[in-house]
Order: structure tokens, then sequence, then C-alpha cells
């Protein structure tokens, strides 16, 4: 019954992730800013993770699916196997949290280095400081 | 036995809890000289434990040894898993950085800063002996963000200079996307196969291996999930993605115009370790892929005609071929001496990456495993010879306080010692006859020519012929008078980085004589174990007995 609307959901999700990922990889490559680099690097590993978050969704797409984690107590084996039947898959979103971190990271410091490179240069455009 | 087990998981976690407690321990003390023995001994304990990962796994069990964290079996937890190619390069990786650390005792004896340097130098040793015993696709992207990031840093380690910001802007933005293309294949191989674990991945991307390997199967099918979608499609996809972001990582050709800004501008040992061993991780994790999980006649080699695993191993083999040529060819006419190296280290890995595109189908077993034991042979040698060379320059640059060769006319003279050493390197990275350099050459050369590859034997003798130029101008300019009068009296050689100079120079003997010994043949018997189909099952076989053991309480 929530087969088609859950589908079309997930089709205008993969349709914005592809959406998203051209948007950053063209942040990333044209755009001079090297500040707008650093905001297209940020979508670029949203766009990663929330792929991921999709791909530990329960496929092909039927019952709403619950989030996963046991409810109950005590975990008997009916409370097991309606966790099992209706949860998405955790280990893709403990991939996410780890990426997260990494991704927290790697943005402080390359926007780290983008204050670095302005006190050096006065300017955060990749471009005027080549045609100096 | 609880004990091997032990030497595998410890080294990188006590490396990563050492270099995060420094500055907290700097808070403390303040002393110079701590922060150099704090780093040398971590440095030899690694080497220890490398050292005996590399001594059980080749000469007493002689199969993969699994270590599992926190007490999860088998594809549930992350696993490490050490086979003989891994404990080779794990061994490399600690002697190499513990040489660079002693090194840095001497380099960085007027540098402020030096336990942030140290910090990051422990935490690039802690990603790289992570990639190379990993077992688990997910940690591989932990382990090579943490390499990363520390590489990041050290390029940027001179932070008031305006090249070396810049380069690590280059760096760094262009490797987080990498990387982020990295975790994006390592997301579509679990949605397309349930499974991150890289024998669980071996079993699953040879579904003909099912019916010889039917406890590990069905132990593992109760283990891990399966996906969904096309898995000829799915795994493509992946591929492209996690190859795009290894062939960055080793900079080879499209992705290589980092390299030749990042390597020069970090202090000259941090040159010295991301030239000799940095990149090379990139190559070992194509290795992991495209032969440990999708080797020969896996999901990805099937069909008439080309497979697509051949087409992948073909763009290998043209990238690096391309690689090999343009790094010699923009190596002649460099004037930086960083910068020569820099290039050097590109038609380096170029040669590394046509080893690693032999395995096409229909090449023998043999075959494949003579390039593969060529690949980790160069490995070594470059390894050796590359970090010789840019330890020497840190001493050319120290004393004439100039990058430019121009600048070094005649240095010979004043600093014989360490010029001899660096026209053995010279020689050595060439390929001269009784080094080690020869040897590595000569199998990546035999295999692509026994493997009807020959159009790219050719062109790895002309990319060596292209570099002699290159090497041949650094030589002579170091040889041939004018003396520099002005540095005469000023420079002398001093004890600890020609000793750690003169170390290296009998590593590289020592690689020659060994290969002339029968060296090779133990390469090729340790490279068997990752490219034939019994060294597979040996792989999956280790993971799952050990996970097995765990539950049954042994």
């Amino acid at each position: 019954m929530v087969n088609e609307y859950a589908l079309f959901a997930a089709y205008v999700v993969v349709l914005s992730l592809y959406v998203n990922l051209g948007i950053a990889l063209y942040g990333i490559f044209a755009r001079p800013s090297l500040v707008k680099k650093l905001i297209a690097i940020t979508i670029l590993s949203d766009t990663a993770n929330a792929f991921a978050i999709l791909v530990g969704y329960r496929w092909p797409i039927g019952k709403l699916p619950k989030p996963p984690v046991i409810t109950e107590l005590p975990v008997t084996r009916k409370v097991l196997e309606t966790y099992t039947s209706t949860a998405v898959d955790p280990l893709p979103q403990a991939l996410v949290l780890t990426a997260v971190v990494i991704g927290l990271a790697v943005t402080l410091f390359i926007a780290f280095i983008i204050i670095q490179y302005y006190r050096l240069y006065g300017t955060v455009n990749i471009h005027k400081v080549r045609r100096r | 036995m609880i004990w091997p087990q032990v030497s595998i998981g410890i080294a990188p976690l006590l490396l990563t809890i050492a270099a995060f407690s420094l500055p907290l321990i700097s808070l403390v003390i303040k002393r110079r000289l701590f922060y150099h023995i704090y780093a040398l001994v971590f440095t030899i304990v690694a080497l220890l434990f490398a050292f005996v990962n590399f001594y059980l796994v080749n000469y007493v069990y002689g199969h993969p040894l699994v270590y599992l964290f926190g007490g999860w079996p088998g594809p549930l937890g992350i696993v490490y898993e050490i086979d003989g190619v891994s404990s080779v390069l794990g061994f490399l990786v600690a002697l190499d950085m513990l040489l660079v650390v002693i090194y840095s005792w001497w380099y960085m004896k007027n540098e402020d800063g030096v336990e942030w340097y140290y910090t990051l130098i422990l935490l690039i040793e802690t990603g790289m002996l992570g990639i190379v015993y990993t077992g688990d696709i997910f940690n591989l992207f932990v382990m090579i963000e943490v390499l990363a990031i520390s590489a990041y840093g050290l390029v940027a380690f001179y932070r008031s200079k305006r090249e070396a910001i810049e380069a690590a802007i280059k760096y760094s933005i262009v490797g987080a996307t990498a990387t982020t293309m990295y975790f994006l294949s390592v997301v579509f191989i679990y949605g397309t196969y349930g499974t991150v674990n890289m024998a669980d991945l071996a079993l699953k991307a040879r579904p003909w291996l099912t019916s010889t390997l039917t406890t590990a199967y069905s132990f593992l099918s109760n283990m891990s999930g399966v996906g969904y979608g096309n898995v000829f499609i799915a795994s493509a996809i992946a591929l492209a993605l996690a190859l795009w972001a290894f062939t960055f990582k080793s900079a080879v050709f499209p992705n290589h115009f980092w390299l030749p800004d990042a390597h020069p501008e970090a202090p000259t040992p941090v040159s010295a370790a991301l030239s000799g061993l940095v990149v090379k991780m990139g190559a070992y994790a194509t290795l992991r892929f495209m032969y440990t999980i999708f080797g020969s006649n896996s999901t990805l080699d099937i069909g008439g005609g080309m497979s697509l695993r051949d087409a992948i191993l073909l763009i290998i083999l043209i990238l690096g071929a391309v690689s090999a040529i343009l790094g010699a060819l923009v190596m002649i006419i460099q004037d930086d001496i960083k910068r020569l190296l820099a290039y050097s280290t590109i038609a380096h890995l170029g040669i590394i990456f046509m080893g690693l595109g032999v395995g096409l189908r229909g090449v023998s077993t043999a075959l494949t495993s003579m390039a593969i034991a060529g690949v980790v042979l160069h490995t070594i040698n470059h390894s050796f010879g590359k970090t010789l060379l840019f330890m020497a320059s840190g001493l050319y640059i120290k004393a004439t306080g100039t990058r430019s060769i121009n600048f070094m006319k005649g240095l010979g003279k004043i600093m014989p010692v360490t010029t001899a050493l660096v026209i053995l390197g010279l020689l050595h990275l060439l390929g001269v006859p009784p080094l080690g350099g020869f040897f590595s050459k000569l199998l990546i050369y035999n295999a692509l020519i026994n493997s009807g590859l020959a159009i790219f034997a050719l062109i790895l003798i002309l990319s060596t012929a292209i570099s002699i130029l290159g090497y041949m101008k650094l030589i002579v300019t170091l040889l041939v008078p004018p003396r520099p009068v002005e540095f005469l009296g000023k420079i002398r050689e001093e004890t600890l980085p020609v000793s750690v100079l003169s170390v290296l120079a009998g590593l590289i003997i020592l690689v020659g004589i060994l290969s002339m010994i029968g060296g090779i043949d133990v390469l090729e018997h340790i490279a068997s174990g990752t490219t034939s189909a019994n060294g597979i099952i040996d792989y999956i076989n280790a993971m799952v007995q050990t996970s097995m053991k765990l539950i049954g309480g042994g």
C-alpha cells in the first residue's frame, strides 16, 4: 500500500543525490574561491553519507521501516523477530558516523589552511594569486 | 596461541595512543630531547612488532594471520589480516619510518613545533601500518584518512611559507574529494555484497569457490547479509571510484599534479617518507582490490572477449605507462633538486602500476606472481633509494641554503661521502645490475614481456632511458668543478645524517645481494599467496577459522 509513495520518494532522493554530486564536483573543480571549494567538499561528503543511509534502508521498499533500536525489554525471540523484519540496517549508520567524524577533522584542517592562505596572500581566490 | 594475534593488532593502536598522548605530555615536558627519544622508542617498538608479524606469517605459520578487534568474530567486527605481501610491506614501513625518525633528530634540531611534528609522523606510521594490515575495506578508508590528514598537516608544516600552504591546499582539497569517492565506493560494495570484510568479499566475488569452501560459505552466510541490485554494474562503479582515489593517492598520471608541489614543500624527512612510503599505499590498495577481492575468475572476470577486469587492468597499465614516461620526461628539465626527485617518484609509481596490471585473463599464475613480486621488490627498492636521495638532498639544502641544482656545482668535493652515497642511490633507482633496483625492474620487465605486453616492457625501458638524463644531470653537477669556494670550510658532513644514509645504502646493497641468492624466489612465493587461487582460499579460511574458534570459545 505504501509501496508507490515510498518508491517515488526513493527516486526523488536518488535524483537529488545525483544533482548534489554534480553541484559538489562543479564547486570543487570549477569555482575559484577556496571557501566555496570547502563548502562543495562538505556537500560532497554529506551526499555520500546520505547515500550510505539510503543503501542501509530496507530494500525492496515494503513496509515503512523502523530505526535499529530495540525498545522492548526483556528481549524475547518474538521481539527480535519483529526487530529484524522491520529495522533498517544499522551498519551503514555506523559507517556514516565514522565518516562524519573524519570529515569534521578534514573540514577543520582545510578551514585552517584557508585562513592561513588568506593571511599570506590576502585573498581566497586562487585565480587572482596565479596571475600575480 | 594468543601472542601472534596481539602483535598484529597492537602496532597501529599503540602508535595512535603514542601520537595523541604526545601533545598532552608536551604540556608538562618541554625538553626537545624527550620528544626525539619518545618518537624513537615507539618507532622501534613498532618495528619489533612488524618484524614479529613478518617472521610469524612467513616462517612459522605459512598462512595469513588474523586479529579480531574487540572480540567480534569475522565479518561482524573489524578484522586485521596479514598475508605475505602485507607482512613484507609492514616491515618495510616500520623500518623506513625508524630511519626517518633518526634523521629527523638531526634535521629538526633548530625547528619549532617538534612535538606536533612527531605527533603527525607517528600518525603517518599508524595510517600506513593500518592500511597494510587491515582486512576490512571500511577500516582501509579510515586508515587512508588518518594517513592523508597527517600528510596534509606535514606538507603545511612550514605554515608561514606561501608555497607550502598552496601545496597543502591543492593536496588536501582534491585529496578530501578522492577519499570521499572511496567512501562512496565502499557504500556501493556494501550495498551489493552486504559486507565490508575483505575475506568475505573475496568469497562473495567468486561464486565458484562456494562449493570448495563449504564450511566458510555456510559460516559467512550466517554472519553477513546478502546485497541487492546488479552485482556487475555496482562492482564496476565501485571499482572506478576506488581506483580514482587510489591513483590519486599514488600520484598516477591524471592525478599526479599535486605531488611535485606537495612533496618538496614538506620538511625533508617527511618528503622522504611521503615519496618513499605514503604514495605506495595506493598501489597496495589497488593490489588488494584487483587481486584479493576482484581477482581472476571473479564476478568481474566473466563473459566472452575482454572482461571488465581486463579492461580495468589495461587502463591501469596505460596510466602506469603514461606516468612512467611523463615523470621521466618532466624530471629532466627540473632545476629544483626536490622537484626532480618528486618527478622521479611519479615515473617509478608508473612502473609499479605497470607491474600491477599484468594479471590479465590468460596470463598464468606464475607470471602474475612474478609481476607482483616485482611490484613488491620495486616498492622496497624505491623506498630505500628515494628515502636516501631525499635525505641527502636535505643535507645539500642545509649546506647551500637553496634547492636549486645550479648552486650545488662541485659539492661532491666538499661532501664526498654524501655524494658517493647519492650516486649509489641514483644508480640503484636507474637499475644498474649489482644493486637492488635492477632486479625489480627485471622482474616486471620479464612478466610484461612474457605475458604478451611487449609494448609496455618497451615503455619500461624507455622510461629508464629517459630518466638517465635527469639522474646524470644531478651526478654531473655534483661532481664537476668549479669548486664552490664560498662554502669551503663552512660545510662539514655531520655524523648522524650520514650514518643514516650509510644504513640505507647498506640496505640497497643488501637487497641486491639477497635478490641474487634466491630472495626473488622467496618473494614470488610470498606474492603467489595474493595471486593464486590457493592463496585466496588460505586468506578466506584464515579469517573464517579464527572467527569460528572465537565463537567456539577457542
